[in-house]
Parts: structure tokens; C-alpha cells; sequence
């Protein structure tokens, strides 16, 4: 049983740790209607002009579609590849597989930085230098673990006597894959595929080391604006990419629930 | 088809993994509309061989037949087999009625039939008024008659049971076992049972097929199963019984009298003279006091356990071994514990059996 007092510390707790978190987020997007380039609070006015600048800044929108593509490409090749990877993994008597797991998932513990330069001595040992594919590679190399970790989640919860269910109820060993793997397992695709995207489209210490003067990726490009000219369209950029990250959220949560994607009931 | 002429039939279906053999050479035969139960121990093969008739494992050797045809090599959505899971294995992304008409809809057979066909599955097992729950809102007991209904709604031509009933708690257990089996019985139903539950076995089925080391050792009715074991391994699976080891002395048409540390004995069986058995008799055949010809034997009760409508007494008869018997309060006085009495038994419920069959 816990005490009253112990009750009331956690509950502080969680309540000041919220707004550490989301305070930084509401500054920002306050500031992104700053109707003077230096932002002060309080606030003597609101403005959009800011908005309506992010898209002349100088190479905004080929960083964007670089960003986006990488993104989207590392996402869905991680998706099959990871998944696949997980099947082995959580299904196959392979021994090992406890090694496989820390292996495929090791470097979501790496830091960034030797992430970035280890891939860059290792492409240029091999001459393969293409910015494009490089980066596409790297990001692979940041994007799988989180696919991998998610669904060997995902299938290690997963009944595979549901599928011999659906074979004895007249269904094709594919077909019992389709219409009762994939739907069982579909919030793991989701959120896999979610933080896989987020995790290549803000990724900044590896991309580094790989973009040369006509391929950066929009956090490097974020960060060079910043020095170059620290006014509120920078901080309309977050408020919209914030925004698009709340509704991508908003719309799982509809389609399978935040809950489940949690895992944490069912 | 006719009642009587077979509808699965099992021959000779052996199945090994790696080293071990857990099928040996699996003869069934099964009638249309009969209950039967694979009763055995844990590891003795009774899931090998239900996947085996559901074509989810492949025999190495056999055949298996179902209603006429040859499946041993027909793959498991086109045998028209059912099969309930001990785990229910139903859809959780499906609610419970998605979950009946799933084989209906596999099968691309038209809506309204499947939506008539559900219902009445959904009635048959009492759930008609939940068929828009989610799966993860129902009850153990719940899940498993949904289990069923998905399991029924295909008109399957067999009906698997892995241990259906073990997940539900003692008293919804025999409910559901009394209930399933009238359930069956009014569809007319084919279907094997697969428990390690010998009241389950007894209560549920036609005919129950002892199983042990993946052979099957006695396929009988449950009466004649309790009153006639075919082997020792039967004996101790199914029911209580007094064993006393001994050796033959002398044997005539089928009886034989046996030397025992308890005394002379006699039972049925053919052995011969100087073979080493085991004399077994029911614990309700056992009367306090003598009886003129029957086998009879002393010692000290060593416990009395009361059950009800029945009483279990413990003897110790020395030299190790012991008589069990069940008195019911009409017979006369019920012993007490370091009693000495003496018990006696019908020659003709008495059997002995090879001592090295014994496991
Ligand atoms: N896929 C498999 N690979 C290797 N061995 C297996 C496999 N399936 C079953 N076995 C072995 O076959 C034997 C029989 O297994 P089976 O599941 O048929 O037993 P069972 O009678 O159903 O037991 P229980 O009552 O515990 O369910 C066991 O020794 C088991 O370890
Ligand atoms: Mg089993």
C-alpha cells in the first residue's frame, strides 16, 4: 500500500515532468506568430508571415523532398526486411537468435556520432560514395532496429496457432497469413513505421557525415538556417512539423489505438 | 451414409520426430456420429495425432480416410475438418460473430447465407445476444463455446477437441462436458476428444482410445474400459485399483491361481506356470469379512477417506503391498484407522496381468 504522501510526490512528478516536456513545444509554437523577428513574451500581437516564408527559404524544398524520400524508402525497405527478420527471429529454433535480436537492434543503442563516422570510413573503404544511396543506406542502419525491435514484440506476442485456426477453417497457408497475421499484427506495422519515419526524418548526427553541398536533408538544413538568420521561421517550421507529427499520431490512434501501439492492454 | 460403415479411418500412421517415435503405427477406425476420446499421459502423441487427421503435421507413414476419401495428402483447408483448440486460437481483430463466419467466408459462400448459418451457431451454443462483442471482452467459458460455433459453422465432416475444456475451472468444466455432448449428438457430429482427464474421457464419449508411447492400448466403451482393462497401463490410467504382485502357479482355461505375499489368489488370464503378474481388482468389488470361493486377504486399515456417497479404505496387507477398497455405509460398519480386518473379492472381477508391461 502506498502512502498518501508517496501518492502525491509521484503525481507532482508526473505532472511537472509533462510540462518539462511539453512547455519547450507550446514556447515554440507561440513563437512561430512573433509579429516582430525577435521573439519576447509576452506577446504584443500574433502573426502568419513567418509561415509564409519557410517555403523561399534558400534549398527548403529539395531538403524537404530529400528528407521525405529517404524517409519513406527506409521506412518501407526496413518494414519487409525487419519483419522478415523478426520472423526468423521470434519463430525459427535458429540457435543464436538470441545473438541475431542484440545484433539487429544494437545500433539503437550506438551514439549517432560514431554511428555517422563508422559508416562514412566504411563507404568510402568501399568507393561508394553516391550521396543519395549512401545516405538511403545509413538510414536503413537507423531505421531497422526500431522496425526489428517492434515487431519481434509484436510476433513474439502473436498465436501462431491462429493461423493453423484459419487453415482448418478452409484457408491457404498464405491466405491464413493475410487475413489473420497481418491484421493481428497490423498496430505493430504501424507504429514500427511510424517511429521508423520519425527516427530518418529528424535524424541529424548520421546524415552529417554523409550530405555534401547539394544532398542535406532538412535538419541539416534546419540548422545551418539557424545560423545563418535566427528569425521565427524557423520556429513556424517546427510549429508545422510538430503539427503534422500530432496529426500522423491522431489518425493511428483512430485507425488502431494509441493503447495498443503502447502495448500496454489489448 | 450409412450409421455404422466407417468415416475416419486411421491405418498405420506413424510419425517420428528426430529420434523419437511419437506415433507407432496408429490404427482408428471411427463411425459417423461418434464421440471418442484419446485419453493419455502428457507426451504420448494424442496432439500428434489429432494434427495428423487435421492435416497440420504430415504422417511419415499411414493413411488417414475421411468420409470416403483419402486425405492423408490433402492439405488442411481442404480436409473439412474442425478443430477447437486448447488455446481457442480465435481472431482477436474479429468480433465474435466475424469469428463464426470466417471459414463460411473463406469459402466464398454467399451473405446471407453466412449470416443465417452464424446465427444458428451462435444459438446452438447459447451466444446468439453477443455476436457484435470483441473477442477479448468474453469470458474463458465464452470464448470457448465461440470456439466452437466458428468450429460447427462449416459443417465440418470431423470435429477436433485438444484439450478443449482444460482452461475452464472444475465446476464450468462438467457443465460444459455434459452440455457439449448433447450438443454434438443433436448435429449429429463426428468428433475426437483429446484429454488427460479420465472423468472427461468417461463422461463424454462413445468409445475411448487409451494412448501411451504413441500406440494405442485399448479402444473400448468406457464401462467396458473400467470393468474389462485390456492391459495394466489401461487399468492405471483409468479408475483406482488394488495391484498385488505374485507368480503363476498353476493355469486352466483362462484362469490362473497365483502365489502372493498376501496368500493364494485366484484370476483371469493365460500365463504360464512361474510367470511373474500382477492380480488387480476394483476398489467397489472389494466387501469387508469372507465370501465363500472368492479371493480374499487381511491386514491393518492404514487410512478411510470419506467421499460422499462412498468410503475409501487403505490396507496395509504387509510386505508392501496394500488393498484398496470402497465401502458404501450400507454394507455395515465402516472400519477405523489400525482396525485389522479382513476383505474378500469376486474371482471374476479379478485380473492379472504381465509384470513387465507395467508403464
Ligand atoms: N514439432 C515437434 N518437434 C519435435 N518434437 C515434437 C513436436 N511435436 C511434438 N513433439 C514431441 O512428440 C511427443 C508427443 O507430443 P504430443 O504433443 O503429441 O503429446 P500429447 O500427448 O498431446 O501431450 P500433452 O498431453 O502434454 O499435450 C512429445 O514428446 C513431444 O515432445
Ligand atoms: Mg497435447
Amino acid at each position: 500500500m502506498m502512502t498518501r504522501a508517496a501518492i502525491i510526490v509521484c503525481w507532482v512528478m508526473a505532472i511537472g515532468l509533462a510540462l518539462f516536456l511539453l512547455v519547450p513545444l507550446l514556447v515554440i509554437a507561440a513563437a512561430s506568430f512573433s509579429p516582430t523577428p525577435v521573439f519576447d513574451l509576452p506577446l504584443t500581437g500574433a502573426s502568419t508571415r513567418w509561415y509564409g516564408r519557410i517555403g523561399r527559404l534558400d534549398g527548403f524544398w529539395p531538403s524537404l523532398l530529400l528528407s521525405l524520400q529517404i524517409a519513406l524508402f527506409s521506412t518501407a525497405i526496413s518494414l519487409v526486411c525487419g519483419t522478415l527478420a523478426a520472423i526468423a527471429i521470434a519463430r525459427g529454433k535458429l540457435p543464436g537468435a538470441g545473438i541475431f535480436a542484440t545484433a539487429l537492434v544494437s545500433p539503437l543503442m550506438m551514439p549517432g556520432l560514431v554511428l555517422g563516422i563508422a559508416l562514412l570510413q566504411g563507404f568510402r573503404a568501399v568507393g561508394f560514395t553516391a550521396p543519395w544511396a549512401t545516405l538511403l543506406v545509413a538510414h536503413l542502419v537507423i531505421t531497422l532496429p526500431y522496425v526489428a525491435r517492434t515487431m519481434i514484440a509484436g510476433l513474439s506476442r502473436f498465436d501462431f496457432t491462429l493461423i493453423e485456426a484459419a487453415r482448418t477453417l478452409g484457408c491457404t497457408y498464405p491466405g491464413s497469413v493475410l487475413r489473420v497475421m497481418v491484421p493481428a499484427l497490423a498496430p505493430s506495422f504501424l507504429i514500427a513505421g511510424i517511429f521508423s519515419f520519425l527516427a530518418s526524418f529528424d535524424n541529424y548526427p548520421v546524415s552529417i557525415f554523409l550530405a555534401d553541398v547539394r544532398t542535406k536533408t532538412l535538419p541539416i538544413r534546419m540548422l545551418q538556417y539557424i545560423e545563418e538568420a535566427p528569425d521565427p521561421t524557423l520556429a513556424a517550421l517546427s510549429t508545422l512539423i510538430l503539427l503534422g507529427t500530432v496529426i500522423l499520431l491522431f489518425v493511428s490512434d483512430r485507425v488502431v489505438g494509441l493503447h495498443r501501439m503502447a502495448g500496454t492492454s489489448d | 451414409m450409412s450409421e455404422s460403415s466407417p468415416h475416419l479411418v486411421v491405418r498405420g500412421v506413424s510419425k517420428r520426430y528426430g529420434p523419437t517415435t511419437v506415433l507407432d503405427h496408429i490404427d482408428l477406425t471411427i463411425r459417423r456420429g461418434e464421440l471418442v476420446t484419446l485419453l493419455g499421459p502428457s507426451g504420448c502423441g494424442k496432439t500428434t495425432l489429432l494434427r495428423a487427421i487435421a492435416g497440420l503435421a504430415q504422417p511419415d507413414a499411414g493413411k488417414v480416410e475421411l468420409a470416403g476419401r483419402d486425405i492423408t495428402n490433402v492439405p488442411p483447408h481442404k480436409r473439412n475438418v474442425g478443430v477447437v483448440f486448447q488455446s481457442y486460437a480465435l481472431f482477436p481483430h474479429l468480433t465474435v460473430a466475424g469469428n463464426v463466419a470466417f471459414g463460411l467466408k473463406v469459402r466464398g459462400t454467399a451473405k446471407r447465407e453466412i449470416d443465417t448459418a452464424v446465427e444458428r451457431a451462435l444459438s446452438l451454443v447459447k451466444l446468439g445476444h453477443l455476436a457484435s462483442r470483441r473477442i477479448s471482452a468474453l469470458s474463458g467459458g465464452q470464448q470457448q463455446r465461440v470456439a466452437l460455433a466458428r468450429a460447427i459453422a462449416v459443417e465440418p465432416d470431423v470435429l477436433l477437441f485438444d484439450e478443449a475444456l482444460s482452461a475452464l475451472d472444475r465446476k464450468l468444466r462438467e457443465e460444459m462436458q455434459v452440455e457439449l455432448r448433447r450438443l454434438l449428438q443433436d448435429v449429429n457430429a463426428t468428433a475426437i476428444f483429446v484429454t488427460h482427464d479420465q472423468d472427461e474421457a468417461l463422461t463424454m464419449s462413445d468409445r475411448v482410445a487409451v494412448m501411451n508411447k504413441g500406440r494405442i492400448e485399448q479402444l473400448a466403451e468406457p464401462r467396458e474400459l473400467y470393468l474389462r482393462p485390456a492391459s495394466l497401463f489401461a487399468l492405471n490410467f483409468v479408475g483406482l485399483s488394488t495391484r498385488i504382485h505374485g507368480t503363476v502357479l498353476a493355469a486352466s482355461d483362462g484362469k490362473v491361481d497365483v502365489e502372493t505375499k498376501v496368500g493364494r489368489l485366484s484370476a483371469l488370464g493365460n500365463f504360464q506356470a512361474g510367470s511373474p503378474v500382477i492380480v488387480a481388482a476394483r476398489p467397489e468389488q472389494l466387501r469387508l469379512g469372507e465370501q465363500g470361493e472368492a479371493n480374499s486377504a487381511a491386514g491393518r486399515v492404514r487410512s478411510v477417506v470419506f467421499q460422499g456417497s462412498r468410503t475409501l479404505v487403505e490396507v496395509d496387507a504387509g510386505a508392501g503391498e496394500s488393498l484398496l477398497a470402497e465401502l458404501s455405509g450400507r454394507d455395515g460398519a465402516i472400519p477405523r484407522v489400525h482396525d485389522e480386518i479382513r476383505l474378500s473379492w469376486p474371482v471374476t472381477e479379478t485380473f492379472a496381468f504381465p509384470m513387465e508391461a507395467l508403464g
